[in-house]
């Protein structure tokens, strides 16, 4: 047994890659990832934070920090409207939270140098990169979708069920769990399946080699945030439409 | 869940794990790498940020100023509308202003006018009359001239007789010797 447990510690010498091991906190009776959350925290630090600061003192003419951030929120307000239609102006801080927190959270577990950081068990990276995460998110833009339709249309929001033919309802049904499903995964799949390369990229060739796979993860996560919001603001812009 | 995790724990320690800390591998924790992604993103990242930025800037200073312009025009064609309008009136009610006082006028004028014509026409009636009675009074002495002298003649040329020549004439005579003897 102990030459095992000897044999078992060399290995987890040479292996650091310590995939699935989370670092578990017990809040309340039940077991939360503390990664997740210490990670997401710094996430919206940054974001608020930022935020705060940027709003202060705002000019006509706009300095530097205002400057950009209302360029991003003219963007986020061009996506909601192009998809949602007329009535985007509601959904704006939502669809602008769902961005930007996907965003913010995919970029800095790319470039924030979080392995300094050693915890007991498990690694620091992007929040997003649990499922749990992404299933959170992708639940909250079901409930978004459902509550848009159903304070629009009232009870009539489930004619759409029916809408184009009735044979279509099994579809339809389905539709409501592949919707949540495809959103977490899409999302969970691309920043772990990157971050995973870039680490294993890492511990075979630590020094040049990963650097263009940085680059596309940084892309494919930029454009994952943005399929994000874009999905969310098409599902609650297709629920609040066809009402004519 | 956590048998799985008990179970993993009791299996072995793991050297590196088992507390916070800092990880001071660089092989591991990808520092130079990640530097470099961080400059490369930076420098390029920069220029095109700031390019967006600066077009919206110039965009927003642009449609202030042309606002700006515009209001500033419409400003100044309303003080000149104004201007004009207060013009127009100050006119009109010159205008009014004259207007009834050169009515007034022409009207005076007019009676006025009017009055010295029939003033002259008057004239004529009263001259007219004079004459006529002038012509009618002269017509009547004519005639009662006339009268007179035919009267005149007739009695003449009934008395005038060879009688009358004597006695005219011995008359006479007996003057001139009266005459003659005063001389004398």
């Amino acid at each position: 047994m102990n030459g095992i447990s000897n044999a078992l510690n060399g290995l987890y010498d040479i292996s650091g890659v310590e995939v699935g091991q989370h670092f578990y906190w017990q809040i309340a009776g039940f077991q939360v990832h503390a990664q997740v959350l210490i990670t997401s925290w710094v996430v919206i630090a940054i974001l608020l934070g930022s935020a705060v600061i940027a709003v202060r003192n705002p000019q006509t003419i706009p300095t530097a920090g205002q400057n950009f951030f209302e360029y991003v929120l003219e963007f986020i307000r061009d996506v909601s409207k192009t998809q949602i239609g007329e009535e985007y102006g509601p959904w704006v801080p939502f669809i602008g939270t769902m961005f930007l927190f996907i965003f913010v959270s995919n970029w800095s577990g790319a470039l924030l140098p979080w392995k300094i950081i050693q915890l007991p068990h498990g690694e620091l990276a992007a929040p997003t990169n649990d499922i749990n995460t992404t299933v959170a998110l992708a639940l909250l833009t079901s409930v978004a979708y459902f509550y848009a339709g159903l304070s629009k249309k009232g009870l009539g929001y489930f004619s759409k069920y029916i809408q184009p033919t009735p044979i279509l309802l099994p579809i339809n049904i389905l539709e409501d769990f592949t919707k949540p499903l495809s959103l977490s995964f899409r999302l969970f799949g691309n920043i772990l399946a990157d971050e995973l390369v870039v680490v294993v990229l890492v511990s075979l060739v630590p020094l040049v080699v990963p650097i263009p796979v940085m680059f596309l993860g940084l892309f494919t996560s930029g454009i994952e945030a943005l399929i994000f919001a874009t999905l969310a603001a098409a599902y609650i812009g297709e629920s609040m439409e066809g009402h004519h | 869940m956590k048998n799985v995790t008990d179970s993993f724990v009791s299996l072995g320690h793991w050297p590196s794990a088992g507390s916070f800390g800092v990880n001071t591998d660089i092989l591991a924790t990808n520092p130079i790498n990640l530097s470099v992604v961080l400059g490369v993103l930076i420098f390029f990242g920069k220029g095109v940020l700031s390019d967006l930025l600066d077009n919206r800037k110039e965009r927003i200073l642009n449609t202030i100023r042309n606002s700006e312009e515009l209001r500033g025009g419409a400003i100044e064609r309303l003080e000149k509308a104004r201007a004009r309008l207060r013009k127009v009136e100050m006119e009109a009610d010159q205008f009014r202003v004259n207007g009834y006082s050169e009515i007034e006028r022409e009207k005076l004028n007019l009676i006025n006018s009017t009055y010295k014509i029939l003033e002259q026409l008057e004239n004529y009636k009263n001259e007219t009359i004079y004459f006529e009675q002038q012509r009618a009074i002269n017509q009547v002495r004519q005639r009662v001239f006339q009268q007179a002298l035919q009267g005149a003649l007739g009695t003449l040329n009934s008395s005038l007789n060879n009688e009358l020549h004597l006695r005219t004439i011995s008359a006479n005579i007996g003057l001139f010797g009266v005459m003659k003897e005063i001389t004398d």
